[in-house]
């Protein structure tokens, strides 16, 4: 097998004009420059599905529940994606992300949900960007939604100028995914105004 | 560009209206070049695949802000993906090995900036090709073999293999020097 680059003489023989020549060199030599493009791994194959209802398959270091978890949450249409952290830093089982609404339409967020502990404790870490910082008093609210509706508050947060990291806790079941909530929505709540969940401000 | 096939722009153009379709051949082209993006900057596959899945996330959320008449969508696409590639090397806790970047250790930055470029356009080209043609490139390329034993591997006459393959690399150069 040989190890260094194809004769270009070989691959584009003698036929045709001078130019027509040189510019296939010219695409030889911009081949060897470059060399191999990577394969993609069983994981990158098939292109994530994204979208209001998406599943992002990232199966890299799952095991058989998160397999069963995977499953269970495809055939419910669960939302966006699976991915893990960087070592050492958050390890997401999902990554939904949200977009604004409204006057908030450039604001965006990455829902990251990460695995139950034991206790069936499941972390959450929350990148906000977009969201305008609150007069004191008010702040913003996470919730589990059905049908668009806000239904279990996840916490409450606020932000500040830039990107937001916020870090939540929730206990709740979150399987089979559809039955009792089918997205997130964040909500403002400023007090002494309409109730919150009338102020939708990211949705996924 | 294979005839008929969308553009990288109107691909974009409808990612941004939330086409899911568009999305998808979108990835289906820029995967493996972003890939191998990723892995001439983090040195690591596992590192590097969540950095394409990460590109690929703010494509989607970020394709409204493609302006085509501020450049070509492989560029934008290519920024895209720096950034997210630049945020998953940030995020590392351990301390940084020797720098992955580009087949050149000697390579000064701008030099490797270069060559990662060069490598994401002609990968990405590559993507445009017929799948037939795609594969004889890439087996004279990097699988060692000489035409003949192309011919043999794939089944296919050698004089197929021959002109098949210059064919691919004249469609390879109308898609770069389309881009320029």
């Amino acid at each position: 097998m040989r190890r260094d680059p194809p004769d270009v003489r070989e691959l584009v023989g003698e036929e045709g004009s001078p130019q027509e020549l040189d510019r296939l060199r010219r695409v030889h030599d911009l081949l060897v420059a470059a060399g191999p493009p990577p394969r993609l791994s069983p994981a990158l194959v098939r292109p994530p599905r994204v979208g209001r209802l998406a599943l992002l398959a990232r199966p890299r270091r799952r095991s058989l529940a998160a397999l069963a978890l995977a499953a269970a949450l495809a055939a419910g249409a669960f939302a966006v994606g699976y991915a893990v952290a960087p070592r050492g830093g958050f390890r997401a089982a999902w990554v939904v992300p949200m977009h604004g609404l409204g006057r908030h339409a450039q604001a965006h967020a990455v829902l990251k949900i990460g695995r139950a502990d034991a206790h069936g404790n499941i972390p959450i870490e929350m990148e906000v960007q977009g969201l305008p910082p609150l007069p004191a008093s008010a702040y913003y609210e996470l919730y589990l939604a059905k049908k668009g509706k806000p239904s279990a508050s996840c916490g409450t947060f606020r932000t500040g100028p830039g990107t937001t990291l916020v870090r939540l806790s929730i206990a709740y079941q979150l399987q089979p995914w559809g039955r009792r909530w089918d997205g997130w929505i964040v909500t403002v709540n400023r007090p002494g105004r309409p109730p919150a969940f009338e102020l939708v401000v990211l949705t996924t | 560009m294979r005839e008929g096939s969308p553009t990288d722009g109107e691909l974009l153009a409808r990612v941004a209206r939330g086409d899911s379709r568009a999305f998808e051949d979108l990835y289906r082209r820029y995967a493996r070049p972003i890939l191998g993006l990723a892995l001439r900057r983090l040195g690591d596959r596992g590192r590097a695949e969540e950095a394409v899945q990460e590109t690929f996330l703010s494509i989607w959320r970020a394709a409204r802000s493609y302006v085509p008449e501020r450049g070509q969508p492989a560029a934008w696409l290519y920024a895209i993906a720096r950034n997210a590639i630049a945020d998953r090397g940030r995020a590392r806790q351990e301390p940084p090995t020797d720098p992955p970047d580009g087949p050149d250790p000697e390579a000064g930055p701008e030099e490797r900036a270069e060559q990662a470029w060069l490598a994401f356009r002609v990968h990405r080209a590559l993507e445009a090709l017929p799948a037939k043609e795609r594969e004889l490139i890439e087996l004279a390329y990097w699988g060692g073999l000489s035409q003949s034993e192309i011919a043999e591997r794939v089944g296919i006459p050698l004089g197929t293999v021959k002109t098949r393959t210059r064919s691919a690399l004249s469609r390879l150069a109308d898609i770069l020097e389309e881009e320029r």
